[in-house]
């Protein structure tokens, strides 16, 4: 095995939610966190947001507005709700493009009408692909059976890979998306700084994560409910109360708004921007490589 | 090893089933389903279109996929990375070291 020998920073001290541990004990804790809700994860979102994860994955998607043809990574990708909503965007968008062709040209033959319909057929996405990339092997499981049991197979694959330290090729995506997982990273530096390069010139860098309410009362509702409902909900349906203490513990302890925005932009992305959502408990980064 | 690919079949035919029934998705599976039957007892073989996309996360120089054992092979550090269920292992510290082969 390679570990030893890549002289991991595994000495350094970093966080784990509240308490204070190394960057391997990290990496471990958070592996096994995941590991053990991959299960429930999607059942969990849904309990513990009230179901309105779903609409701030749906508004990063639209935000994306993704044309077909285009190349979309994943990362932290897990259970493939990004993806399986990219793919449904560019189908929408490429049988509009069809049907528009279609009623644009009056005086088409009943070949050129029939190799359209052939064409939408043989191509539905035309030739978009997403590539979900994952840390985790039990989140990666999770999602290939999640796509096989919704039917979604063409334009889409999985790959184990680690965020800080991307299996691809430089110059490749038209856009990188990391939903609720760049605070799982330990190092978000390197994270954005690999988005970075393997994204194409012109290419977009997408953040949808938990971030900072800055109103007084909302925050402290956010609080309460967060440290007294959310560990409750996790010990109630998934059995455990630790990972989801660690997942209140992690929000509080990101970079709010404005640093996350500053270290993407020391990662060499240029017009940085952050839309928030529901006065800031969660928000968009975007960035574009040029 | 048999089991195995009775197993995927049965998870491709399940997939198949549900699926949106496009002919591009019956074929692909189609496909998918004989590439199992035909190929090694290394579990699923990788989805072909990644290979456009994957290098060594260590050093990103290209890979080689050798079908034989289902790996990713990096020949300069000498280091082969898995492919499990169709999904490649591309952690370093799972990678093996192909030096070590008799």
């Amino acid at each position: 095995m390679l570990g030893p020998a890549r002289g991991l920073a595994a000495g350094t001290q970093t966080h784990f939610g509240f308490q204070s541990v190394t960057e391997a004990e990290r990496r471990e804790k958070i592996y096994q966190v995941f590991e053990n809700v991959a299960e429930k994860y999607d059942v969990m979102n849904d309990s513990m947001s009230l179901g309105i994860h779903r609409v701030w994955k749906d508004i990063l998607v639209h935000k994306m507005n993704p044309s077909p043809g285009t190349l979309l990574v994943d990362v932290a990708g897990g259970t493939g709700d990004i993806a399986f909503r990219f793919i449904n965007y560019v189908r929408s968008v490429r049988e509009r493009q069809l049907r528009q062709k279609l009623r644009n040209h009056q005086n088409l033959s009943w070949q050129e009408i029939s190799k359209s319909y052939e064409e939408g057929r043989s191509n539905p996405l035309g030739d978009s692909q997403v590539v979900v990339c994952d840390i985790n092997k039990e989140m990666l499981k999770a999602g290939k059976q999640r796509a096989q049991h919704l039917g979604y197979s063409e334009g889409l694959s999985w790959v184990l890979g680690n965020a800080e330290e991307l299996p691809f090729d430089d110059n490749k995506f038209d856009v990188y998306t990391i939903a609720f997982g760049i605070r799982n990273v330990t190092r978000i530096d390197l994270a954005l700084q690999e988005a970075y390069r393997v994204l194409k010139p012109g290419g977009r860098f997408l953040c949808l994560e938990f971030s900072h309410v800055s109103n007084p009362l909302l925050s402290r509702l956010y609080d309460l409910y967060s440290f007294q409902v959310i560990p409750v909900l996790g010990e109630v349906i998934a059995g455990d109360w630790k990972s989801y203490q660690y997942l209140v513990e992690s929000i509080r302890r990101f970079p709010p708004q404005e640093e996350l925005k500053a270290m993407i932009e020391d990662a060499g992305f240029l017009k940085v921007d952050y839309q928030n959502l529901n006065s800031g408990i969660v928000a968009i980064h975007s960035g574009f490589k040029l | 090893m048999l089991r195995g690919c009775g197993r995927g079949a049965a998870v491709v035919l399940r997939g198949a089933a549900g699926s949106r029934g496009t002919a591009g998705q019956r074929q692909q599976q189609q496909q998918q389903q004989q590439q199992q039957q035909q190929g090694p007892g290394a579990g699923r073989p990788l989805e072909p279109s990644l290979l456009q996309f994957l290098v060594c996360p260590l050093s990103k120089r290209p890979l080689r996929y050798e079908e034989s054992t289902n790996e990713l092979i990096n020949e300069e550090l000498g280091i082969a990375y898995p492919v499990i269920d169709g999904i490649p292992n591309m952690i370093p510290e799972a990678a093996r070291s192909t030096k070590k082969r008799p």
